[in-house]
């Protein structure tokens, strides 16, 4: 009995695995034609702005991130990779390894003054009257940047499915 | 030539290619790997050195349409010194990129600017840039938004003078001139209505930018003002019987955008300037469509270093 039962589990857990891989593919084909696009895209607006007008003299050596990766626990231990706007406020999420009972309100602070200015639209590099491929083409890598996210998660439980499953497949 | 660019399979049989037409050994100098924007650079200085031989030969009134012509590149170069100012970057680096065409002696100090009124009396008083800053004096300093409202209002009041140099001089330059700026001054005012659309530029200052040497002047441009979406520009085009048909083959199968739309409207002008003699309009002409020609190849070489082969015809062919 425990024998199948170990068997009906392995079993789910190389279809997950599976299902995992399709996954992927299908993703990094959806990665791969947003970051053509956005590239497609900046050849376009090179076109209607000028070749000089679209490139490293428009953006500076230092840049402030707007967007940045942010880890947390899944339920199944294991890691989750979510990108996010740098500086949003994130719900808590309250895993199943949080003994402690929380606290509904938290002592009262005082607000804290904003101390940074909202971040700028990296749009306004190259004018405020931008052609709208140039806003196709940050558009298409916005999306990029969501789908390396989910790629990034994806990989983290198919490695840990590989390592699972398979010596146990051996046996 | 065009015809065959599409089967290279590198730039660097572009570059064999070219050799064959009138551009010949122009990227000799340039080392691998031959970038896009390497191209562009030396194709810009090709041109200048042809449009230099035109002007060291010429004698008033041309030396005067020659210098007309130069402004709108200062006036690129200005806004390139500004916005690199904007983003730290070196005089040096960006003096480098900026346009053969548009050079002019005062050019490294644009960058010490820190409002319009600056800008006008330590640096460009002195250039043929200064007649066109009377209505862009201010004192505000120079952020993205103040600077691209100082390019366009630069653009309409140099068009606006250009216009008036043409018309005042009469003959069959005015007959091919003012068709021609008439629509660069239309095309203007289409374009920035499109492109302001979802920005933070107010009704009130795009009517401000809009050049008044056009067909569109008044009741269109008052009309376009109001615009809030492509529809609505579209509307106010079909009010105008050259304006129509462009606007009709915006989109269709071969996804044509508005810009691309003009680009050809522009070519078919320039083409037909050359069957008029004894006029200035050839000059203008010949240099907006070798300019036309230059996107084209950096569009076809874009699209082999991004192996786009089924994007490369959407160029304007020039026939």
């Amino acid at each position: 009995m425990a024998a199948r039962d170990v068997r009906t589990e392995l079993d789910s857990l190389i279809l997950q695995l599976l299902a995992d891989l399709e996954e992927l593919e299908a993703k990094r084909a959806a990665l791969n034609g947003r970051v053509e696009e956005g590239w497609l895209s900046l050849a376009q607006a090179r076109y209607a702005m000028g070749v000089k007008s679209v490139g490293p003299l428009q953006y500076a050596s230092r840049m402030e991130p707007q967007v940045c990766v942010c880890a947390s626990e899944a339920p199944d231990g294991l890691q989750n990779l979510r990108v996010v706007r740098a500086g949003a406020q994130i719900p808590e999420e309250v895993g199943p390894r949080e003994a402690a009972l929380r606290r509904r309100k938290g002592p009262t602070k005082t607000p804290e003054p904003e101390s940074t200015t909202a971040p700028q639209d990296p749009l306004n590099w190259f004018g405020i009257l931008v052609p709208h491929s140039l806003r196709q083409a940050q558009a298409s890598f916005r999306d990029g940047l969501q789908l390396a996210g989910d790629i990034a998660t994806l990989q983290i439980r198919i490695s840990w499915g590989q390592r699972i499953c398979f010596p146990n497949f051996l046996q | 030539m065009k015809s065959n660019l599409h089967i290279l399979p590198s730039t660097t049989d572009l570059k064999i290619h070219l050799q064959t037409t009138d551009y010949g050994n122009f990227l000799n100098n340039q080392t691998n790997p031959l970038t896009v924007s390497k191209i562009d650079t030396e194709m810009r200085q090709k041109l200048c050195r042809e449009f230099d031989y035109f002007r060291n030969h010429s004698l008033e009134p041309l030396s005067t349409f020659f210098t007309y012509m130069t402004c709108s590149y200062m006036i690129d170069n200005v806004i390139l010194l500004m916005n690199g100012a904007l983003q730290k970057k070196s005089v040096k680096e960006i003096l480098v990129k900026c346009h053969p065409l548009g050079r002019f002696t005062e050019m490294e100090a644009v960058n010490i600017a820190e409002t319009t009124s600056d800008l006008f009396n330590a640096v460009l008083v002195e250039t043929p840039l200064a007649p066109f800053f009377q209505d862009c004096m201010s004192e505000n300093t120079l952020d993205e938004l103040n600077i691209e409202l100082l390019r366009n209002k630069l653009y309409k009041s140099y068009l606006e003078a250009f216009y008036k140099f043409c018309k005042n001089h009469g003959d069959v330059t005015a007959e091919i001139m003012c068709p021609i700026l008439e629509f660069e001054a239309d095309r203007r005012a289409f374009i920035i209505t499109l492109n302001s659309f979802g920005t933070e530029l107010s009704k009130e200052d795009r009517e401000t930018l809009y050049p008044t040497c056009g067909k569109l002047y008044p009741e269109g441009l008052r009309l376009l003002a109001q615009a809030e979406d492509f529809d609505q520009m579209k509307r106010v085009a079909e009010h105008y019987g050259v304006y129509k048909p462009l606007f009709d083959a915006v989109g269709g199968s071969g996804g044509k955008t508005l810009e691309d739309v003009f680009y050809e409207r522009e070519v078919q002008m320039n083409v037909l300037a050359f069957n008029r003699q004894f006029h200035y309009g050839v000059f203008y002409a010949y240099v907006k469509l070798k300019e036309q020609e230059m996107r084209n190849i950096v569009w076809i070489a874009e699209c082999i270093s991004q192996r786009h082969r089924t994007k490369i015809n959407s160029y304007i062919p020039i026939l």
